[in-house]
């Protein structure tokens, strides 16, 4: 693999708060090593910009191994770039040319507000997960753990939907910018296991109807969430949650 | 061996009775908070990690108040998340002989002598509620075909006590801390303070009343008050620059507590873990872990030669040394943590480590491979191996990985007693950010079990039973010690950016981590150690004078965030050189090159050192001073540590 | 869920708007398969077999205009929350990007998936045409009257004809046509992703038939104009 150093021509989102307009600043940033990881070719940026005095670009990021769901950008029209099963924090420059112009943008959606440059309000799906996202068990009410078997099969497919790691890349990637695939991940994984049965029906409802009140768009089956989900979560979630909804309503 | 603190305040509370009776004992006589008053007490958590959202949640479900604080935009994103391997308890499914007892002897054992029997012996006993409580919240533990559970060896243990949820173990119990936790933010019964870092503590009538925050987004600073503040803030791991924490991972919270009246306990207790992927350059950000439960299958070695910079292939089998088989024939590949990081470092200080910088050993599945073909170990391994590809290009189904220790863990931290209650009344401090149950070494698959075992089990006993024994009187937000607290904070913020110098703090991050890993990392010495003080101090002084911060203090910046942490770890890395400097011996990870048997393996002295090492603050400009707790140890009789 | 406001509120839910879609949707692609296997008689050249399956139709009374009615309702209902699907998208992203790509795989956007309102406002504006021009077209008082079995009905035959010997409303039709098509392609996936919620594995395979549908009814429509204008050029106008 080479090591030999790149330039890169970024077109990065700017916006000083909500209230402000923002714009598309052009950057030049030499010096990039192929092994960085996208972020770290940020920080190189940023390094660079703070040392002239100028301001740095804010981006989420915490965990840079694609677990924790903080990094959020749109790579080149693709949400966390254009690897498949990637996070931004995970995608390495050698999968970019010397010289090659990036442009990168925020998530796009009226339920994540703006917040600053490349940072914006995820809370709302916070509140999606509030809404019923859980199983109520308090604390210590618990039975012995192997007192319930559950089919493995279940269990890992329930996993597969468990995987989500709560980034948005999937509402950023809709065209209508619907939160179908996240919303319907945690109604999978919960309904797939003995334990989510009791309040499955109220799940279901209540997190739809949130999903409605954060204006999130509908879903539309374009697909696209799966294929900018990091966890490459099947949209075959979704239809189970449209399942289950079918279920809660008919069936109570 | 019974002896006293040297300083009152470090009465460890432990309840009478015998070992496996103690908590009982506790619990059965603790003061209970009469289920209309807790609706009374507000309750601050500070992070929302396993300790902080487990806690959180337990205590809203109670009836408390609680008023959760993050730095992250949602409390699902806690650097626990990132945890791989599994979760330790002593469930004894596979009938291997594992036992509460066992699981108390081998953290006991395995943190070399350095923690107290009491707090783990707890540990071991709540482990197995831990598994209830998460399998009931839906956590997708693994299960064999039975639809049971499965349990794996993990870190060198004997039994397989570990459950594990595929490489994200910890991904899945903080989703179900933070489920938990978000049902009762929808109650109405949690205040979710997500963008929030606290700055400062404020302490009223001698006792943790509340906390100073800003406002990531917006710059503002907050007062909060309560009656009592849990800190649940994580590890300092990222004194380094570079390790495996997440980067948002700090010392702030804890620091500042220390200097508001908290013992600060062990800070040079530091895990390097064996296998993470090497740096290779400058510019990286962070490192990232590959789960030691790839030793169960992996073969570390690296070539008998020294300098010989054949590819890997290339080495005949005679020419390689499996020098961790080699040297410790019964445990072979799997020797805890802190020896096998070791082994690879002197490995590659003596010239045989492998990869561009050296800096790595191999660590080989070929026979692996070979054994089980590429199946079985694609569904073991499949997304760590994809992972390393991800990072570094090479695909480890055909090239050994190239692995490097990298600091993992902090063990020590804020001293607690029994009730993890510090040494200021009322702050209780949860997770990996207290001195913990792990002495100087901590077992794999134990820290999530630890900060579960605080959240879910522990606090709600030990705060009810502290709110029930003391009265309240109520503290305004607008009171004086608030105002003050707040004007200190403010005061930092200031001073940082008044300094405009031109170096980023970026940049001296990078600095400081470079000095503590040449000097206060895996092997240490006397001489290091005052060397590293001194440059410390050099930057610490030129920071003040040279730093730039561009941006304003009322917007989100994060070069000013960082700009505080970076300071209080600056701080902190001295400490640490500090307490290493003072432990003159070795043990756990803590390795004093100068303490060793001849076979090169840590030597600890009990006769000196059995204790633990609670640094008290004695105001800016004067040395904090060492008090110490001595450890007894009724049921585990010290032992040295073999692996042979 | 027994009181009605709850069936209501979970009919106009996300969940809800898509099933509505789907089910009106694939009723509407079950009337165009009847639709064009009657239509298909017009490729004799003999009229008879034509306005003999019109004359059966008709022969239904009112059955049939309640059918027209329920199928007019239908397109209504479909189209409604087609476009309140639309409006709540544009809502909910107010801001757009400045490039936007695909990274592909198991993605099923398309040109198709993204003007399911264009293409389906273009067929609501055809059927309104198609159906004054058709249904309500020239009557036997205009003279287009024929026998079968000795009895005199309506000549559709020729109106037909007489239509798709213009070359521009040929145009007009074929190019519908493809639109359909294009709504098809998406839309007969989409519904059977929303209402048959299946393996992932039978995804790819679903995918193909829906496309291999639209392309078949498209194709078998707009064969139908082409056809008539070659054979029945320079007729009457
Ligand atoms: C890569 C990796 C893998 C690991 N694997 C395992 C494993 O397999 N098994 C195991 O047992 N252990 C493992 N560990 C260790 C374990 O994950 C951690 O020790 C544990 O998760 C710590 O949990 P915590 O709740 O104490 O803190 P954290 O999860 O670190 O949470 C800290 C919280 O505090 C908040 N916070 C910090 N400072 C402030 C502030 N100033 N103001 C406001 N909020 C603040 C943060 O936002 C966060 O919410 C692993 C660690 C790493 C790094
Ligand atoms: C009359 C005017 C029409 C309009 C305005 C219209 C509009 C739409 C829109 C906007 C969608 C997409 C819904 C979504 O993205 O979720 C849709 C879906 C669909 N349409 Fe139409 N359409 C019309 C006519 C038709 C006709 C005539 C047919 C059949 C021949 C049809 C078949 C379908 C099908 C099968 C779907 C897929 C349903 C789903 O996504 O679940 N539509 N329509
Ligand atoms: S479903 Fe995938 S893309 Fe959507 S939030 Fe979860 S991990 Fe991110
Ligand atoms: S920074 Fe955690 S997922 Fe990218």
């Amino acid at each position: 693999m080479s090591d030999t150093l790149m330039t890169i021509h970024l077109k990065v989102w700017r916006q000083d708060a909500p209230t402000q307009p923002g714009k598309f600043v052009q950057y030049t940033v030499p010096g990039v090593n192929p092994h960085m990881s996208f972020l770290e070719m940020f920080d190189l940026l940023n390094e660079q910009l703070s040392v002239k005095g100028d301001i740095p670009v804010e981006f989420d990021n915490d965990c840079r191994e694609g677990i924790c769901g903080s990094c959020s950008m749109v790579i080149n029209g693709m949400p966390h770039g254009p690897q498949r099963g990637t996070a931004a924090c995970q995608l390495h420059m050698r999968h970019f040319k010397d010289g090659d112009h990036i442009v990168v943008e925020p998530w796009r959606a009226a339920a994540f507000p703006m917040i600053r440059d490349l940072v914006v309000d995820r809370s709302s799906l916070d509140r999606i997960i509030a809404a019923g996202g859980y199983i109520s068990t308090n604390t210590g009410a618990a039975p012995d753990a192997n007192s319930l078997p559950v089919d493995k099969d279940d269990s890992d497919r329930a996993f597969d939907y468990a995987a989500c790691i709560g980034c948005g890349a999937c509402v950023a990637a809709c065209p209508n910018a619907s939160a179908s695939l996240f919303t319907a991940a945690k109604v999978g994984h919960l309904a797939l296991l003995p334990q989510g049965a009791p309040e499955r029906k109220r799940r279901v409802i209540n997190m739809v109807e949130q999903m409605e009140k954060e204006g999130f768009g509908d879903c539309s089956n374009h697909g696209e969430c799966e294929a900018a989900c990091p966890k490459e979560i099947s949209i075959s979630a979704i239809a189970m949650m449209r399942r289950e909804y079918v279920k809660a309503v008919v069936g109570s | 061996m019974s002896q006293t603190p040297t300083h009152p305040k470090l009465d460890a509370k432990i309840p009478s009775g015998h070992i496996s009776e103690k908590w009982t004992n506790f619990k059965s006589t603790a003061k209970l908070v009469n289920p209309n008053n807790k609706r009374k007490h507000t309750i601050i958590v500070v992070g929302t990690g396993l300790a902080g959202g487990s806690a959180a949640a337990s205590l809203a479900e109670l009836g408390y108040n609680v008023k959760a604080f993050c730095i992250q935009d949602s409390g699902r994103r806690a650097h626990s998340i990132a945890a791989q391997g599994g979760i330790n308890a002593a469930k004894n499914y596979p009938n291997d002989g594992d036992s509460i007892w066992r699981l108390f002897y081998d953290t006991v054992k395995g943190g070399d002598y350095r923690a107290r029997e009491g707090n783990v012996y707890r540990l071991a006993q709540i482990s197995n509620n831990i598994i209830d409580q998460c399998v009931a919240q839906g956590v997708p533990f693994a299960r064999e075909y039975s639809g049971l559970l499965g349990n794996r060896s993990f870190g060198g243990a004997q039994v397989s006590r570990t459950f594990y949820a595929r490489g994200q173990t910890g991904q899945q119990l903080l989703l179900g801390a933070y489920q938990a936790m978000e049902k009762m933010v929808g109650a109405g019964k949690i205040q979710m303070y997500a963008r929030h870092e606290m700055l400062d503590l404020v302490v009223a009538d001698g006792k943790a009343r509340g906390i100073i925050v800003r406002d990531l987004v917006t710059g503002e600073i907050e007062r909060h008050a309560a009656d009592a503040v849990l800190l649940c803030t994580g590890g300092y791991g990222n004194v380094y620059y570079l390790s495996t924490n997440a980067k948002n991972s700090n010392v702030t919270a804890a620091w500042r507590c220390f200097k508001r009246g908290a013992f600060f306990a062990n800070p040079c207790f530091t895990q390097i873990h064996p296998t993470c992927i090497p740096v290779s350059g400058d510019y990286q950000s962070k490192l990232t872990l590959m789960s030691e439960s790839l030793r169960n299958d992996g073969r570390v070695w690296v070539p008998k030669t020294i300098g010989d910079k054949r590819s890997p292939e290339q080495i005949p089998e005679a020419e390689r040394d499996y020098y961790l088989e080699r040297k410790y024939p019964s445990f072979g590949n799997l020797v805890p943590r802190d020896v096998a990081s070791r082994n690879a470092k002197e490995q590659a200080d003596g010239g045989k480590g492998v990869g561009e910088t050296g800096m790595a050993v191999y660590l080989d599945f070929a026979d692996s491979i070979r054994r089980l073909g590429d199946h079985t170990i694609s569904e073991r391994y499949g997304n760590l191996f994809q992972m390393y590809e991800k990072i570094t290009g090479d695909d480890p189904y055909k090239v050994p990985m190239r692995i490097y220790p990298a600091v993992h863990y902090t063990m020590g931290g804020l001293w607690v007693d029994y009730h993890l209650m510090s040494t200021i009344p009322g702050l209780f401090v949860l997770g990996e950010a207290n001195f913990s149950d792990h002495g100087a070494n901590r077992l794999g698959a134990s820290a999530l079990m630890q900060g579960l075992a605080d959240g879910y089990f522990v606090i709600p006993y030990t705060l009810g039973n502290y709110i029930a024994n003391n009265t309240f009187p109520k503290v305004d937000e607008s009171s004086e010690p608030f105002a003050a607290t707040e004007a200190e904070a403010r005061g930092r913020i200031n001073q940082l950016l008044s300094v405009n110098g031109s170096r980023t703090v970026q940049d001296y991050h990078r600095s400081l981590g470079h000095i503590m890993w040449d000097y206060v990392g895996m092997g240490r010495t006397r001489d290091g150690l005052q060397h590293a003080i001194t440059e410390i101090g050099k930057m610490r002084e030129e920071y003040w004078q040279n730093l730039k911060i561009p941006g304003s203090p009322d917007t989100m910046n994060k070069s000013l965030e960082f700009a505080g942490r970076v300071a209080d770890f600056m701080e902190l890395g001295e400490l640490m050189a500090r307490d290493a400097l003072q432990r003159e011996e070795s043990c756990g990870g803590h390795f004093r090159e100068e303490y060793q048997t001849e076979e090169g393996e840590a030597k600890r002295d009990d006769e000196n050192f059995s204790f633990a090492a609670a640094w008290e603050y004695q105001g800016e400009g004067t040395l904090p001073t060492m008090n110490k707790e001595p450890l007894t140890f009724e049921y585990v009789a010290p032992s040295q540590r073999s692996y042979k | 869920m027994k009181e009605p406001n709850k069936l209501l509120s979970a009919l106009t839910s996300q969940v809800g708007r898509k099933l509505l879609t789907g089910i009106t949707g694939v009723l509407l692609v079950l009337f165009v398969i009847s639709h064009l296997s009657g239509n298909l008689a017009l490729l004799r050249s003999d009229p008879a077999p034509f306005n003999q399956y019109t004359q059966t139709l008709h022969s239904f009374g009112l059955l049939l205009i309640i059918v027209e009615v329920g199928l007019g309702l239908l397109i209504l209902l479909h189209a409604y929350v087609g476009i309140t699907i639309m409006q709540r998208k544009r809502a909910a992203r107010k801001q757009g990007y400045d490039v936007v790509a695909s990274k592909g795989g198991p993605s099923r956007q398309s040109l198709s998936s993204r003007t399911m309102a264009v293409t389906g406002i273009i067929l609501l504006l055809f059927l309104v045409i198609h159906i004054v021009q058709m249904r309500f077209g020239p009557s036997i008082s205009q003279g287009y009257s024929t026998m079968i079995n000795g009895q005199e009905v309506r000549d559709l035959h020729r109106l037909v004809v007489e239509v798709f010997s213009n070359i521009w409303w040929v145009a007009f039709y074929v190019g519908v046509m493809i639109m359909l098509g294009f709504h098809l392609r998406h839309g007969i996936w989409s519904a059977l992703q929303s209402l048959a919620a299946m393996k992932p594995r039978y995804s790819t395979a679903i995918y193909s038939v829906a496309f291999l549908l639209a392309v078949l009814l498209a194709v078998g429509f707009l064969i139908l104009p082409i056809w008539i204008y070659i054979n029945h050029r320079g007729a009457t106008v």
